[in-house]
């Protein structure tokens, strides 16, 4: 294998500071006025790009959602980005900015702070979410009281730097999330590696667990935090009991461990589950193939990031196997390289777009 | 960034085995990308910016000045700003050190020699914008671009003034190439039975102990020592590993000269 | 040694400009996008300033929690090497760095919708590689740039700009030659309004010129903000272009 130690990129011209930057235009032309004004009693069209203390619309019949605010009866755009129309619900998109949760999303978060009855979850938005110690299963049932000796054994449960899958149980007055792990698929997580994407690459959907080809599963978080590790009883049996909508790769990579009569969760299941060893800090045995292979992934998914390619069950798989060209994982880190991964899953799409 | 338990157990398993499985899938041997960005300072001598793949950044410039040589100690002076970090932090006061003694040991004075009285003195500013690693082998590859870019006004007055009471003059506007060997060093982490260079900062957090291994004039040269990566897991290292990283070290600077270079 | 020729009978500043002419102004945003929030860098003439910002984010000391709206803090960063003379003061802690800091927070204080951000904390971090007059007016700008970026939400956009009286004509963005040389004017105005949201005057200057040095200055100042709202479009337009080719 010849692979370069150290890859270097070089700039040296003129306003070279920067990536990607043409240096196309000279500052010293006068600026032609060619910026679409709204015109009065007009509303800027869907899709198309505002700036902060742009008029959006002088019509006062529109409410006013994000990215907007309200002076002297007309709605100015207060982020740079896309006019979005809902109903009569007038949003501006903005192109950046930190994850906004929303209730019932599946996020990943990391223990930032252990207080009182209450963990502090940074899950990469503005501010931490609160998991309350009511919020979680604890060891001997569901059903069972927390009690005082709970409260006081909340770092064995838990700790800082800790992570966990959960679900937005609701939102506060000021934005922030209140999360719960009441649910077999959710809690401390384990047996793997941790990655972090831009929170818009992840698209909501019905499911954000996935068991890929490799016997590995990654869950998708959609705040952006992902984490992909050795597939698990739960997983399997979760991915079970909902077959449908499974490409045919997954398939054949999941069923080696198959289990009949694992395809459903009953309540005693539940229970059985609930006991010391979900919070657990030791990590199964895992082969050496399947650590190559989760450190695969987590480089394929870095390429879709680097490509600014949402990111789906589907794109994973696709890029992995465009990844098998690279026979070295650590040839992947390269620009070159994921740009041509990028490439190969986003031509795939539209070769069978057209098929 | 604080990692889990579960993460750590999970990583240093990894990078214990053999040969290492390093998150990324990264060789023993293998740095990350960098983006090197060089003279774009006008009012320096010598100017580089170097950005490591995961965001790490560091600027550098050189500055001269004309001194009398009878009156300076030392002709190189490097100062090191850690955004985020205090001036007399730890951290900030040991890469600040070492890159005093490493560039004053290793860099021969005469080269900065201008008339028999006068030399050229060289003020090295570097400023870390962001780190997530142990930013030292990246300030080291800063340094070195920016002093191999760095131009200094050509002498047009004589040498031999030690009877003169003149100052050395120069050309309105022709400038010549510095000329020295420079330094470069490199930092390598210990797993286990293994050592691996350019630690991400997820590796670090996890190694037995840090290696420093200095390059100059085509052979390892002083200072080689340990480096605190990180609290939790530092202990001593086996002798072996030591002659490890400078065998490795001894098969890689050069070919990291050759892409500096490029 | 012959006197520089500030303002020649030709009308003509030490650079080539005339009176009225803005500098070479380049700028870029999302150029630091792994290590922040929103980043922008700016060439205004030969100032060099990179900006970062983060958050809204979890404040990083109880104390600086405030329930009803973000804190902002900036930090103004001079580099030693950023003149043409090494200084050998590290520039942190100086008096006039703070007075900057505090002048900088106070503006954007006023146009970032604070009341949004709740119980977080919003960080601003400059580092002036390379200065050349206007520092301030510059700094404004990049901190405008960064802010939009990061996607916090303002009310418009504040460009700033530096305005000198020679004798009795004013000239547009100076540069350190000519602000040694005579008395000026800092100007933060607020989009394409005639607002001011900061205005400095640090040195004596006749107050029946005022009128014509702040015509100048806004006029200019608009002229920069329409030159950072190409840049962001043009942004903004690959980005979209990049995302809906890829969804």
């Amino acid at each position: 294998m010849s692979i370069d130690v150290l890859s270097v990129r070089k700039r040296q011209e003129g306003f070279q500071f920067v990536n990607e930057l043409e240096s196309d235009s000279d500052s010293d032309v006068e600026m032609a006025n060619d910026e679409d004004k709204v015109d009065s009693g007009e509303v800027a069209k869907d899709g198309t790009i505002v700036t902060p203390g742009e008029l959006v619309t002088d019509d006062p019949v529109w409410m006013r959602g994000h990215g907007t605010y309200f002076l002297e009866n007309q709605t100015y755009a207060s982020v740079a980005g896309t006019v979005s129309r809902v109903n009569r619900l007038l949003s501006v998109i903005p192109l950046r900015g930190r994850y906004a949760p929303e209730t019932g999303d599946h996020v990943i978060g990391r223990i930032a702070e252990v207080g009182n009855r209450r963990w502090k979850v940074d899950i990469g938005a503005k501010q931490h979410a609160v998991l309350m110690l009511g919020s979680v299963n604890l060891p001997g049932g569901v059903l069972r009281r927390k009690s005082e000796s709970d409260e006081l054994q909340m770092r064995n449960f838990l700790k800082e730097g800790d992570l966990l899958n959960a679900e937005i149980q609701s939102l506060f007055q000021d934005g922030s999330a209140s999360l719960h792990t009441r649910s077999l698929k959710y809690g401390k997580l384990r047996n793997g590696t941790f990655l972090q994407v831009r929170s818009p690459l992840i698209v909501r959907s019905k499911k954000h667990t996935h068991n890929l080809p490799g016997n590995v599963t990654v869950i998708l978080g959609v705040n952006g935090f992902i984490w992909l590790r050795k597939t698990s009883k739960v997983d399997n049996a979760s991915d079970a009991s909902n077959v449908s909508g499974r490409n045919a790769a997954t398939l054949s990579g999941a069923s080696g461990d198959y289990k009949p009569g694992s395809n459903s969760v009953s309540i005693t299941r539940l229970e059985e589950e609930s006991s010391w060893e979900i919070y657990s800090d030791k990590n199964d045995p895992i082969p050496e193939a399947m650590k190559r292979t989760i450190a695969r992934y987590s480089n394929v998914i870095r390429a879709l990031a680097h490509c600014e390619i949402g990111i789906t069950e589907a794109r994973v798989v696709a890029a992995y196997e465009a990844s098998m060209a690279y026979s070295h994982v650590g040839s992947l880190i390269d620009k070159d390289n994921m740009e041509s991964i990028g490439q190969d899953v986003i031509n795939a799409e539209k070769m069978r777009g057209n098929a | 960034m604080v990692m889990s338990l579960t993460e750590k157990r999970y990583l240093q398993e990894c990078l214990i085995s053999k040969p290492p499985l390093r998150p990324d899938g990264r060789n023993d041997d293998q740095f990350r990308p960098i983006e090197v960005f060089t003279d774009f300072l006008p009012t320096s001598n010598g100017s580089s910016k170097i950005v490591a793949s995961d965001g790490t950044e560091c600027v550098v410039s050189v500055k001269s000045k004309v001194v009398d040589r009878s009156l300076e100690d030392d002709l190189i002076v490097v100062d090191v700003d850690i955004t985020g970090r205090r001036d007399d932090s730890p951290l900030v006061q040991e890469i600040a050190s070492i890159l005093n003694r490493v560039l004053l040991l290793q860099i021969d004075q005469e080269q900065l020699r201008l008339t028999q009285k006068y030399s050229f003195k060289l003020y090295i500013d570097v400023l870390v914008l962001s780190s997530y690693s142990h930013p030292l082998t990246l300030i080291s590859f800063a340094i070195y671009s920016a002093l191999n870019s760095t131009q200094l006004p050509t002498l047009i007055s004589s040498e031999d003034d030690l009877d003169v009471a003149e100052l050395p003059t120069f050309h309105d506007y022709d400038m010549s190439k510095l000329n020295i060997d420079i330094p470069i060093m490199f930092t390598l982490a210990v797993c286990g039975q293994n050592v691996i260079v350019d630690p991400a900062s997820s590796e670090s957090d996890v190694a037995s102990n840090g290696i420093l291994v200095t390059w100059c004039k085509g052979k390892v040269g002083a200072p080689i020592r340990t480096l605190s990566l990180n609290e939790e897991y530092t202990r001593g290292i086996h002798p072996d590993r030591l002659a490890e990283s400078i065998r490795l070290i001894e098969i890689l600077a050069p070919k990291v000269l050759q892409a500096l270079d490029g | 040694m012959s006197r520089l020729e500030i303002y020649s009978p030709e009308g003509l500043r030490v650079d080539g400009r005339r009176w009225n002419e803005l500098r070479r102004f380049e700028c870029s945003i999302n150029t630091h996008a792994n290590a922040s929030d929103g980043s922008s860098y700016l060439e205004q003439g030969n100032n060099k300033i990179i900006t970062l910002v983060n958050g809204p984010q979890e404040p990083k000391l109880r104390s600086h929690t405030n329930a009803t709206k973000a804190v902002l803090t900036v930090s103004v960063n001079i580099t030693r090497f950023s003149k043409t003379e090494r200084s050998k003061s590290s520039h942190r802690n100086e008096r006039r760095v703070l007075e900057m800091q505090t002048a900088l927070v106070r503006t954007f204080e006023k146009n970032i919708l604070m009341h949004l951000y709740p119980r977080t904390q919003i960080d601003i971090q400059i580092h002036v590689l390379q200065q050349d007059g206007g520092l301030m007016g510059s700094l404004i700008n990049g901190i405008t740039l960064a802010l939009i970026d990061a996607g916090i939400a303002i009310y418009d956009y504040i460009s700033g700009v530096s305005i000198g009286l020679y004798d009795t004509t004013p000239l547009l963005d100076l540069n350190t030659v000519e602000e040694n040389a005579m008395s000026s004017v800092t100007l933060g105005v607020m989009g394409r309004s005639e607002k001011l949201s900061l205005l400095l005057v640090e040195d004596k200057l006749a107050l029946d010129r005022m009128e014509s040095v702040l015509a100048i200055g806004i006029a200019g100042a608009h002229r920069i903000r329409d030159l950072m709202d190409k840049e962001l479009r043009k942004h903004g337009e690959k980005r979209l272009a990049n995302v809906s080719s890829n969804q």
